[in-house]
This record gives C-alpha cells, structure tokens and sequence, in this order.
C-alpha cells in the first residue's frame, strides 16, 4: 500500500495529509525525536564547536576523496579484509549475490543498511533464491508487513502495537496480545533461530576509518553485534563518502550522531571492525567483505553546494525538525532517503526527471540547517537544485519574459518605485496570481512604501529623545 | 570478466570519477570560499577541543561510571578485592535465581581470573562453560566476561577481542556480567578511543557497551532486551 514513487509526490502527500492515524503517529514521533535532540545538544558545552570540528573533517575527506579511500582500502586490505567496488547498485548487488552463491549461502541475516536499501538488495537476493531477514526490529516488523521504512531512525512508526501485533499473530503464530514485551520477546526469539542458521551476515556502515581500514557500525538492539558475530561470513555495504581520516575523529561523529539521532549520549552498542579475525580459533567470520558503493555519489563532489551532500551521517534530525516531513511522513517522498535530506540526495542519486517535484517539497524556512549536526545548508542545495530543473525545463515564453521584466525591476529603485506605485492600482482593479491566493492571503501592497516611512519618521523629534532606537542614517 | 579484472576495472572508475569531479568543482570552490570562507584545512590534533563532560570536583571515576552506567538501566557494584568481587558476583547470580530469570547455565569467558572467582563463589548451578562455541551458546542464561576498560562519561565497557574471547559470551546470553578493574576507568570517550590507537595496531574487534540492548522501534515506547542481554552488572574490582 505505501509503494509511492517521487514522481507523485503532491498526491502522495495529499493522501498522507488525509490519514489521520499517521499524523498522529508522526506528531509523536518528531516532537519526542525533536525534544529528546534539543536536551542532548544542550547538555554539552560547545555543541556548535563540534558541529564546526565534523564539518571540516567531512570536508576535508571530500576534497581528497580519492586519496583517503585509496588509504582506507589499503588498511582494511593489508588486515584480511576484501573490498570491492562498485560503481551502481546493480553492481553492487551482483558482487554480494555471487559471493553467496560461492558459499552456498540459503539463509542471510541482515542489520539495518540504508545504502542496500538504496540498491534493493534484498530482491536482488530472493531471486536466486534465498532467504533474507532484516533483525532490526522496525525493519524487521517493516519486511513482514511487506512495507517501506519511513523514517530512517525509526522506520516503523507509522504502525500502531495493534497493527504490528496482529502481523506476528497471522505470520509469526504468536497468541494475540499487544503487550509490548511479548511483541519484542516473540520477534528475538523468532530472529534467534534465524541467527543460529544464518550463512552470511550484511551490514551497512556508519564510519570507515582511513588510517586503520576500521568499519565503525553503531546501534541499541544487539542486532548488528550478532549478525557481524554469528555467520562465517560478514559483508558490509559502504557509500564512498562514509570516511574519516583518523581514527581519534570518531570521538567528534560518536558525540554527534546518538544525540541528533535518538537524543542519546551513546547508542547501547558501537562495533570497531577492523580486518579479520587473526588467529582461527578467535571468535567472529572467517571473511569480511567490504562493498564500496559509488551509485552517483561522485558525481555530486563536482560542485561545493552538491559536494555537502555527502557530509550527511544519516542521523534524521531533519527529518524531525522539517514542517512538511512531521505532516507527510516519509513514505510520500517515495524514496528511501526522506525528508530534507532525502530531497536533496534522491534527485542526485536517481537523476532530477523522475524526482522533479521533491526539491519543492520544503518552505525554506531552514529548520534542517539549523539542526543538522554537519551543519548542511539543505534549503540552499534545494536552491539548487530547483534551478537546475528550471534550467532544464521548457518555460513559456511568457514565464521567461516575465521573469525577465521582473529582474529588470529589481535592479533598478526608479523601475521598482515606478512599479509599486502602478501594482497598487493594478491590484484593486484585476484579480491576479489565482493559483498563489487560493491557499494563502495576497495582502494589498502598503499604501507607503517603507522608504517613504523611514524618510518621514526619521524626522520625527519623538525618536530622538535617547529613549527610543537613534534614527539611522537615512543617505539619499 | 573475470572478478579480479572487473574489481580493478570498477576501482579505476570511481577513482577517476571522483579526480575529475573534484576538478571540475575547482573554479567553484573558489568562488565559493571567497564568498563564505568555508575552512576547509584539516583540523590538526592540537586544534581539538575536548568536547567531553568535566567531572564535578570531587566525584571519582568510579562514582562517574556508575552514575551513567545506571542511568541507562544498568546496575554496578564495586569491590575492593577478589573475595568482594566473588561476593557480589553470588549475591547477584543467586538474587536472579529468585527470579523468574533461570539462572542457572553459565557462560564465561576464556579468562582464567574469570573461572577462578567462579569458584570462589558459593553457588548452586547446573553448568559452567568456558566459551561455548555459536550453536551452543543460546542456551545459556547468563555470561561473565571482563572488560579491558570503562569510560566513565558514559557509563560505558569496552570489550576487546583481542584480550578475550568475549564476543559471544557477552551478547548472546539475556543476563551480562562483567568484571572491570578500577584502574581502567577512563574519564572521556576520547581518551578511550585513543587507548585503542595505542601502538601501531589495533584490534580485530572492538565493542563499546553502553547498557542493556535497548529498543523503541513500535510506537517509540522504550523496550530493554531485545536482540542483546537484557540486563547488565558491572562489578568494579579492586576500588
């Protein structure tokens, strides 16, 4: 039911602002995410600092992007591990089936992993025929349901307890209940069964360190420690752009990204993964397997408002913070990365064709900026890319002359003083731009101009008096 | 193709994707810096600021820990030798054993010090097993390992794979206990993550634990337990 494509986004969204268990539900949500962020940012001194300090360590590894993953690959190589690369998500697929398939792979488990979503790899997978389960509980709750995350921290949160229980009854067998603790119970035990028998292990990766090769995963449930722990086999789907140069630079991305996330100074459990196990006998797989994935994410390096893009941690404070996303949600988007974020990486990832109404989706009002802990300037990179597609698209002549004349005006104070004074005749006469004021107010342009207001009360004895604001210099 | 030759092929791809992006980005960049003096210069070691929490005066790391580890739903106990630290392990194993959780197949790790204050407990059990290999251990009840450090801004373990076979021990059973020398309590995340890059290498596999597991992915409503132990005791010894 919720298999939406971006191409319909404004009727996407009109349907999610029908439903009103959803809204609730997203109210909940980002209010609480929203909240339980604002504290955690607050309790540490020099929040902003830090964001600055994340900041110029993305931005440097952006700007030598070929150097570090050179360095990183080598690292990660020279302890056991094998890497691949993988210009597409088909690529990337094909790399990950054939090493299954190698191994005779039935069962895979799966940690949360945005960047396979990206690629669809699970179906890649279930088509040769074998068996893949997501053990993130939402994802998992989300793949029974046969449904699409729609947020990337919690990414069933538009289903109710009932909603979820009445799945395990009807797929799991689990006796009725909404009783939080057997839901959870039922689905570990479910999944444990499923861990004892798994042949390989996918992850995603959450920060690659350059200087070591280490592959850094972060998560609460435990899930990610099985199943990088359990099967003899352990592959990790990497974007390119998930690097840091050393391994003390953590210490900024681990403070930022738990409380941008859930609010949380630390998640339960972080995994430092670096090569193979040394001695046979040593706990964990036999083989890991890193998969860098490229996928258009170079590309977006070719300008500094693109480039910025790539310094996202996937940490979904935008997501929260957004007006539009906390009343649509993430499934009207109808792409895996939602929200602001997802509005500027879906059009770059997949091209801006099919993708052309998301960079609308937003007010510019700038709450993703101020909140994001990498400090991405979104509303500037929706900008953008709004103007590549009026760069692209075929305008009318009339647009084009109009938006002509209207720079014409805007350049020129005798023009625009000319024109005000026109626009507020024009304006009780004819009735115009219907489309803008049948959802807002067009209020009739003041009968003085700011400037001639200024002039007037610049002068005015009252305002000298030292009590009130000293008149500023009005130059002609 | 053979799989070598279509790696290296892919490599070179992204590589010279990435050289000629970054090169047509070069007349923009500096546009760009001119406008908004975006710092882009690496942030040297000695520019770093220590972003984490300063300790009250007064309060000792150990207080520290446990504040935060508690905070989190865990529960920590301190003592000041191997007898007190046998003590509390028996006081917690038999105190769960009045419970409904069955505490009664045990786990521990390859340590001998582990074993040793097992015996030195004074408990009735069915079974004690070092290291039970990936098909058996989800058996067991409960898992004793050491933790090779703490860090107490957080209330944090740090469990490396390359001092003891912990991995499993410490994850799989619904109950983890560890044991943590006072003296390897550190203050700060970052004084943590630079004892790891002690030396030129660097473990295998590290796990920082922060806890019980831990989730609220149906209807945000927090629930302890659901892929990891659902309950976790640290014994400081020796404090």
């Amino acid at each position: 039911m919720n298999h939406f494509s971006s191409e319909t986004f404004r009727e996407n969204a009109k349907a999610a602002l029908a439903d009103s268990h959803l809204r609730g539900a997203l109210k909940h949500a980002t209010s609480l995410f929203g909240e339980r962020r604002r504290e955690a940012a607050a309790g540490l001194p020099n929040w902003e600092d830090l964001r600055n300090q994340a900041r110029a360590i993305k931005d440097e590894v952006l700007l030598h992007l070929d150097q570090y993953l050179e360095e990183f690959v080598r690292n990660a190589e020279s302890r056991g591990a094998q890497v691949h690369w993988a210009r597409d998500g088909a690529e990337a697929n094909a790399i990950i089936c054939a090493l299954a398939r190698e191994r005779q792979a039935r069962i895979i488990v799966k940690s949360k992993s945005m960047t396979t979503e990206e690629t669809h790899l699970n179906s890649t997978l279930e088509a040769v025929g074998m068996q893949v389960v997501e053990t993130d509980l939402g994802e998992y709750i989300i793949q029974l349901a046969e449904e699409t995350p729609s947020h990337i921290i919690a990414p069933a949160i538009h289903k109710t307890r009932g909603q979820i229980a009445e799945l395990f009854t009807s797929e799991l067998g689990m006796p009725p209940t909404d009783d939080l603790v057997q839901l959870t119970n039922t689905a570990r035990t479910t999944l444990r069964d499923r861990f004892a028998a798994a042949d390989v292990g996918i992850s995603g990766v959450n920060f690659g360190v350059a200087e070591t090769g280490t592959i850094v995963i972060v998560e609460n449930e435990g899930n990610i420690r099985l199943t990088t722990s359990l099967p003899r086999m352990h592959v990790a789907v990497m974007g390119i752009e998930k690097l840091v140069p050393r391994f003390a630079d953590l210490d900024v991305f681990l403070k930022l990204l738990p409380r941008s996330g859930t609010g949380q100074r630390l998640t339960a459990y972080q995994s430092f993964i670096t090569g193979t196990k040394r001695e046979a006998t040593d706990e964990g797989p036999e083989e890991l397997h890193i998969v860098l994935l490229d996928n258009g994410r170079s590309r977006m390096l070719a300008h500094p408002v693109t480039r910025q893009s790539l310094a996202c941690i996937r940490c979904g404070a935008c997501l929260n913070a957004c007006p539009v996303y906390q009343q649509i949600g993430g499934h009207a988007y109808g792409s895996v990365y939602q929200g602001p974020i997802g509005a500027v990486i879906t059009p770059q990832l997949i091209g801006i064709e099919k993708t052309s109404q998301l960079p609308y989706a937003s007010s510019l009002c700038g709450a993703c900026r101020e909140v994001c802990p990498v400090k991405i300037d979104i509303p500037r990179l929706l900008l953008h890319l709004r103007g590549e597609i009026t760069a692209r698209s075929r305008r009318s002549i009339r647009e084009r002359l109009l938006f002509k004349v209207w720079a014409k005006v805007m350049m020129s104070p005798s023009l625009y003083r000319m024109s005000a004074v026109a626009g507020r005749i024009i304006q009780r006469i004819v009735p115009i731009s219907r489309a803008w004021t049948s959802g807002r107010d067009l209020r009739p342009i003041e009968s003085r101009s700011f400037r001639d207001q200024f002039v007037q009360k610049g002068d005015d004895p009252k305002r000298r008096d030292g009590r009130g604001v000293p008149p500023l210099q009005n130059t002609p | 193709m053979s799989t070598l030759k279509r790696n290296s092929k892919a490599r070179e791809a992204i590589l010279g994707s990435i050289r000629s992006h970054l090169a047509a980005s070069v007349p923009h960049d500096t546009r760009e810096l001119a406008l908004h003096q975006v710092d882009v210069s690496t942030v040297s070691d000695s520019d770093r600021v220590e972003f984490g929490h300063k300790a009250p005066a007064g309060t000792s790391l150990i207080d520290r820990f446990k504040r935060n580890l508690e905070a989190v739903g865990g529960h920590c106990f301190i003592a000041p030798d191997e007898a007190g630290t046998a003590r509390a392990l028996t006081g917690i194993i038999s105190d769960l054993q009045k419970t409904n959780f069955r505490a009664q197949r045990i786990a521990i790790s390859d340590l001998p010090v582990v074993e040793k204050l097992m015996y030195l407990t004074d408990l009735e059990i069915e079974e004690l097993t070092v290291t039970p290999n990936a098909s058996d251990i989800f058996g067991f009840d409960v898992g004793i390992t050491t933790a090779q450090a703490a860090i107490a801004e957080t209330g944090t373990l740090v469990l490396d794979s390359a001092h003891e076979r912990h991995r499993l021990v410490s994850l799989v059973p619904p109950v983890h206990i560890a044991i943590v020398d006072a003296s390897r309590i550190y203050n700060t995340l970052a004084e943590a993550l630079a004892l790891l890059r002690t030396g030129k290498e660097i473990s295998p596999t590290v796990t920082f634990v922060t806890g019980p597991s831990r989730t609220a992915d149906i209807e945000l409503t927090l629930t302890i337990g659901v892929h990891g132990p659902q309950e976790v005791y640290v014994i400081v010894r020796g404090a």
